[in-house]
């Protein structure tokens, strides 16, 4: 939609950089995963090197968020907080989305944070089933031998539920992302870390209008450091 | 075996006593079960609760070494029993075929007279003097009568009579004294008595099976006749499912015992000869017995025979009439000595023997005390082992705690072939040969024992050409030709059955042997095996036909060979009444019809007593008095089995002051443990998944992974008197050495309580050495140099002990 | 062809355990133990009862029970391996097929070579069997277990032969048949135990999981013998096969589906906008990006 040459900083390098592997790594694990989903695709699972390929995925999936908050430990607790906190704009968010999204009706939708609500949303998602998924992927991974068998069991279960809900996600997510006909600047927005300045006021109007009373007052050569997540 | 394995079917009850069948003879339990699955019991007397046990309908325990007080209580529970309900026992079968009717010397005495001993002792009670532990038996004969025939009493009642005799002697062996002694809870000791005398009804069969537990001991072969004796009142001796089953620990231990491999025996238990036997007539005079029993089959009284064939086959040719069949060629031992396992031993420490052949056996692991049998082997000049494995006895001079440099031993080992990669014959427990054939090649130079010996002989000889040598006849004159190559197993085996010399054909049966030097026989009891049917060779042995038998209890007897003459249950003729007629009709062994002999090969052939009786019909035919003997003279110790304590007992001997085997012989009194510092019973064993001293199952990965390590089982009660958890290290030790085992704590032993007093006991395998894939220490470290008064064989089941945690 | 099934008969099983000896000679599973000294890694742990556990290469194991009853002392012996369900869990979430259930014998066989090494036959087995065996940080695992002798090569079941533990047994503890046959054995064996005054006999096996094709003969509660008393089909084997499977589909379907109808909609929609008019109602939320 924007053509405006005018940019801002939506997503640092470090937040970015973590963005895309953490993606590359679920993306793998996804697929090595299906491969004991799908029955037809079992061949694939011989030999056990699609968990070997799993299994170093997972030691990335695990890693990269804590590397990130060990080495950006404002920007990460400042992304938990903003997702944390609900105002009025996200009640007003969840009303307006589905003739937001389906009609493209961008009237009753009100001017949106760093993160808009649908972001908020996802950003839990991530946290829980990713947390679900370290955990009962690490118990089928390291206590096999040792955990009761009801356990494992559950845990098989746990890891599949998480599976489906956030493969379904990943869709949404990719979709909303880069196919969306109003999601115009997302994908630069996470691949190159701006989007226009139509676009973050159109968007992520509160946010914007932050940023702009922040870069009046002080000149802004460094992009701040702001957060979001995938 | 008196009978064979798949008899045991045919058993209505089976006592399992001094044996642990299910974990030491796995493959003989299928039969057990067999006579479980038709109703039969099985009664399992032993101090552990073992895999037997748990399959017994009754499990009796006994502390180690109580076999005889145990036996004599359940003879004396039958003899009170006979009085009360004669109708249960078969009193024609006790007083016809047995010696229970003949009349004792008037001057005999026995334990209940003399505190424990019988008359004729050299000594007195608990004699010390070794010369003067052993008795004269004058007084220990019948009376006779003008013709020199044994006087019998038919009616039982002369005071004198052996059955009187056994009353008296046996009125001490209550049930109280019985529990009380070995420590078996009385309702259970009574328990076993109702169910096994029931046995003793015409028609039911009871079979006793036992093994080592009732050998090792320094009452080991009294604790057999009391069986026997046991067995006999019961009438079980002869009939389907009923005898007494020496359950051999090897596949061929029957066989070797057949080939006089032991030191008193030649090759069919023809005696060995000794020093006095200056002639063949001399030696054919003390060896043959004689009766005037004028229906005593008397088989012995063949002995020239089978003794002269014997040496036509050892020496051919050179064996003439006119050079005694070249008896002076045959080595003789002292008269007197003792040449068994502990006495070799003790010779080689003394320096007396210098050189040892050491063939399939690992003495270093089974031997008693030893650790003294190590340090006696360092003292050897030469030692040839020959084995599957390097074996403890073999590797003795760099064993843990030696400097290899120390031993000036020099050391052959020669790798032997396993059964499956030779053929021959094995001979299983129940008497029956089966030949075998070769399946597969052994690995790189390992040879047959029969290629062994053969090059051994032939070098021998040659050396003998050539050198000279003491005792050259012995070697040079030996017939030897069995071929250039290998030496070939028929022509072995057809020189141990044996041929008519005048037309060159193979003997058929021991019948046909002659003591004029006509025949040879290797080993007479073999004679049949290897025959000549309608002109051709026939190796009965390898007869594979299943075909069942006239009546149907299992003697199959076109299956291989049994002997004696193929004949599957022996001393069967006492399976009938004096007409010929089976007691048990339903289990017929043989049957006297239409003027014939009908079922097993009977034992003698005549008729039945009653059908001529002026025939030798007797059905005993291997006792001088054709009558199974109650009262047995020819024991060390005595006629009639006394229980004794075991050499290191716990307790003082409540039946008499004699508190151990008047008759043993102590080697080492000064090893003798006290029971201050050693309270606890020891005994040994082994286990389904080790064989023998483990030469070859502690070679084998996936036994090994079974049992890894030698293991010291005890009752939750000492353990926990003892600060003893299940799988610690523990120490065992006794007066002889110590082990360092995994205490295995187990419900399956009980403490005894004895006379109020609590006496625990504690098993220790001894399968174990310091070679193999698996080591560890063997219980024999503990046991002692003493062993039975008439073989010798090791106390290894009953000593003293203390234990403590590692 | 009828199914077959072993007969375990405990109260003839005397612990001999000429069954799991043979069974490794048999299947080749004793040939990785190093033939040297401490080659065997096992020790005595206070039982007679080695190893400690079936494993890759133990695929059959004896157990030892002392246990007290009917008044008196009694070790009684077990038998465990696969236990051949006919309901097996494990073929239900083997996600490669490798376990399957044999039509013609009535087993469950296996495919080792497909084997992804997963383990979740492992988690699901209600008699805790499949063993893996492989690099447990990488995961590269295979599972074994007992397969009737089905093994390629060494089949014993295609050339009319026993499994090789039914073949050593002495005491006909264990009876390969029909398992008809052996059901209706079985029956007699434990009515006789109870008339011999053994009242828990049981028969073990005839009904549990769809029906064992390893059936028991016990004189006792299974529990005496360390067997699960009422084993079940894990009601997650059911789930991970018969709801999270569907779930799958559906929801992943339902997704993209939705996505598609919305960017229809919003497409038009927002052409619509562009060129002025009116645009449908959408009914499905979703959350952004």
């Amino acid at each position: 939609m924007s053509q405006s040459k005018a940019v801002v900083q939506k997503y640092a390098r470090a937040t970015r950089l973590l963005h895309h592997i953490h993606t590359a790594a679920f993306i793998i694990l996804f697929i090595t995963g299906l491969v004991l989903f799908i029955p037809q695709l079992g061949f694939l699972a011989q030999d056990s090197w699609t968990r070997i390929v799993h299994r170093l995925a997972a030691v990335v999936f695990i890693v990269a968020p804590i590397v990130y908050l060990v080495m950006k430990p404002k920007a990460a607790l400042r992304a938990v907080a903003d997702a944390c906190t609900w105002g009025t704009e996200d009640v007003g968010w969840l009303k307006a989305a589905p003739r937001y999204y389906f009609l493209c009706d961008e009237e009753g939708m009100p001017a949106q944070g760093h993160m808009n609500t649908g972001q908020k949303l996802w950003w839990f998602l991530v946290i829980v089933f990713g947390a679900v998924f370290i955990v009962t992927g690490l118990v089928m991974w390291f206590l096999k031998t040792v955990a009761p068998a009801g356990l494992l069991q559950w845990m098989v279960f746990a890891h599949d539920v998480a599976f489906i809900v956030t493969g379904a996600m990943v869709f949404v997510h990719v979709y909303l992302g880069v196919i969306h006909p109003m999601m115009t600047e997302a994908w630069q927005a996470i691949s190159k870390g701006t989007v226009s300045e139509e676009y973050a006021k159109s968007h992520h109007g509160l946010w914007y209008h932050e940023q702009v009373k922040e870069e009046n007052t002080a000149p802004p050569p460094e992009p701040k450091e702001v957060v979001e997540v995938h | 075996m008196t009978n064979h394995w798949n008899d045991i079917a045919n058993s209505d009850c089976t006592l399992v006593i001094g044996g642990n069948p299910a974990e030491n003879h796995p493959a003989s339990f299928g039969h057990i079960m067999k006579s479980l699955d038709t109703g039969g019991k099985l009664i399992h007397v032993d101090p552990r609760f073992t895999r037997t046990s748990a399959k017994a309908d009754i499990y009796a325990p006994l502390r180690s070494g109580t076999d005889i007080a145990f036996i004599n209580g359940m003879i004396k529970y039958v003899m009170d029993d006979m009085d009360k309900n004669p109708q249960n026992y078969n009193m024609t079968y006790v007083t016809e075929y047995t010696t229970a009717s003949f009349l004792i010397n008037t001057s005999f005495k026995g334990p209940v007279e003399l505190d424990g001993l019988f008359s004729g002792y050299a000594g007195g009670v608990n004699e010390t003097d070794g010369a003067k532990r052993t008795y004269g038996k004058s007084t220990w004969t019948y009376q006779l009568d003008d013709a020199g025939i044994p006087k019998k009493d038919k009616t039982l009642k002369d005071p004198n009579c052996v059955f009187q005799l056994m009353k008296k002697h046996f009125a001490r062996y209550t049930p109280e004294m019985a529990s009380k002694v070995c420590g078996t809870p009385l309702e259970k000791f009574l328990e076993v008595c109702r169910t096994y005398a029931a046995t003793g009804k015409i028609g039911k069969a009871g079979n006793i099976m036992y093994a080592m537990g009732t050998t090792q001991h320094t009452v080991g072969t009294q604790n057999i006749r009391a069986y026997a004796i046991l067995q006999l009142l019961l009438a079980n001796i002869g009939i389907a499912g009923g005898g007494i089953q020496a359950m051999r620990g090897e596949s061929n231990v029957q066989g070797s015992t057949d080939f006089g491999l032991l030191s008193h025996i030649l090759t069919s238990y023809l005696k060995q000869p000794q020093n006095t036997d200056t002639t063949l007539a001399k030696y054919l005079e003390r060896t043959t017995p004689t009766t005037k029993e004028p229906n005593s089959v008397n088989w012995w009284g063949n002995t020239p025979k089978y003794m002269v064939s014997l040496l036509k086959a050892w020496y051919g040719a050179a064996a003439t009439k006119e050079n005694d069949f070249a008896f002076h060629n045959l080595p003789k031992v002292h008269a007197g000595k003792n040449y068994t396992h502990i006495a070799l031993y003790e010779a080689m420490e003394a320096g007396i023997i210098k050189g040892l052949w050491v063939w399939g056996q690992n003495p270093l692991v089974g031997g008693p005390n030893v650790n003294q049998e190590r340090k006696a082997q360092d003292k050897l000049e030469w030692l040839v082992a020959v084995d599957l494995w390097e074996t403890e006895t073999a590797n003795f001079w760099k064993r843990p705690g030696v400097n290899p440099a120390d031993i000036k031993t020099e050391v052959f080992l020669l790798p032997a072939l396993n059964s499956y990669e030779k053929e021959g014959s094995v001979t299983n427990s129940g008497r029956w040969i089966q030949w075998r054939y070769k399946a597969g090649d052994g690995p790189g130079v390992a040879h047959d024992d029969l290629w062994m010996m053969d090059k051994i002989a032939r070098k021998l000889k040659e050396l003998y050409v050539k050198e000279g040598g003491p005792n050259a006849d012995s070697i040079l004159k030996m017939a030897w030709d069995y071929g250039e190559d290998h030496p070939d197993v028929h022509k072995v085996a057809k020189e141990i059955n044996g041929y008519n010399l005048t037309t060159g054909k193979l003997v058929d049966g021991f019948p046909n042997l002659k003591d004029d030097g006509t025949t040879s026989c290797g080993a007479w009891v073999y004679c049949g095996s290897y025959v000549e049917e309608n002109g051709k060779e026939v190796n009965r042995m390898a007869r594979r036909d299943p075909t069942p038998d006239t009546y149907n209890i299992g003697l199959f007897p076109k299956w291989a060979y049994a002997w004696p003459m193929n004949r599957r249950i022996v001393y069967n003729r006492a399976s009938v009444d004096l007409d010929g007629q089976p007691w048990d009709k339903e289990h017929p062994v043989i049957w006297w019809k239409d003027g014939k002999w009908t079922g097993d090969v009977a034992d003698g052939g005549a008729p039945p007593i009653k059908v001529d009786p002026k025939a030798r019909n007797l059905p005993f035919i291997m006792t001088a008095e054709g009558h199974a003997k109650l009262f047995g003279p020819g024991m060390a110790e005595g006629p009639l089995p006394e229980h004794y304590e075991p050499w290191e007992s716990p307790i003082k001997n409540p039946f008499s002051k004699q508190q151990y085997n008047p008759a043993v012989i102590v080697w080492r009194a000064a090893e003798q443990g006290t029971v201050d510092k050693y309270p606890i019973v020891g005994t040994t064993y082994r286990v389904t998944e080790h064989w023998q001293a483990g030469q070859m199952t502690r070679n084998l990965p996936w036994l090994v992974e079974m049992q890894p390590e030698p293991f010291c089982e005890m009752s939750e009660e000492l353990a926990e008197e003892k600060g003893i958890r299940n799988g610690d290290r523990v120490i065992i030790e006794s007066a002889r050495g110590n082990v360092n085992m995994v205490a295995l704590v187990t419900k399956r032993l009980k403490p005894f309580i004895m006379d109020g007093k609590i006496v625990h006991e504690v098993g220790m395998v001894w399968h174990f050495g310091y070679t193999g894939l698996a080591t560890g220490d063997s219980a024999n470290l503990l046991t002692p140099h003493v062993g039975d008064a008439n073989t010798t064989i090791p106390e290894y089941k009953a000593f003293l002990v203390n234990v403590r945690k590692a | 062809m009828a199914e077959k099934a072993i007969l375990y008969d405990a109260t003839r099983c005397t612990a001999c355990r000429g069954c799991q000896a043979l069974c490794k000679e048999w299947n080749e599973n004793d040939e990785v133990i190093p033939a040297v000294q401490g080659g065997v890694k096992e020790r005595n742990r206070g039982s007679y009862e080695n190893p400690k556990d079936l494993s890759t290469r133990t695929w059959l194991k004896i157990g030892f029970n002392e246990v007290e009853h009917y008044d008196k002392l009694d070790w009684l012996f077990s038998r465990r391996a696969c236990m051949h369900c006919t309901d097996a869990a494990c073929v239900k979430v083997c996600p490669t097929g490798a376990l399957y259930r044999d039509e013609a014998y009535g087993i469950v066989a296996y495919n080792k070579d497909i084997c992804s090494g997963c383990g979740y036959c492992a988690d699901f087995c209600p008699f805790d069997v499949p063993r893996l065996d492989g690099n447990r940080i990488l995961g590269k695992n295979k599972m074994d277990k007992c397969v009737l002798c089905t093994q390629p090569g060494l089949n014993r079941l295609e050339i009319k032969q026993e499994p090789a533990c039914v073949k050593t047994c002495p005491t006909k503890a264990l009876v390969f048949g029909d398992r008809d046959t052996l059901v209706a054995t079985a029956r007699q064996k434990v009515a006789a135990l109870k008339a011999k005054g053994f009242t828990n006999a049981t028969f073990y096996g005839e009904k549990e999981l769809g029906g064992l094709h390893v059936l028991y003969v016990l004189n006792d509660t299974p529990d005496k013998y360390g067997l699960p008393v009422d084993p079940k089909f894990p009601s997650t084997a059911t789930a991970w096969q018969d709801i999270i499977q569907p779930l799958g589909w559906t929801v992943g379907g339902l997704t993209l589906l939705g996505l598609a109808f919305n960017f229809i909609i919003a497409r038009e929609a927002k052409m619509t906008k562009e060129l002025p008019g009116k645009a449908g109602k959408g009914g499905k939320k979703h959350v952004a990006e």
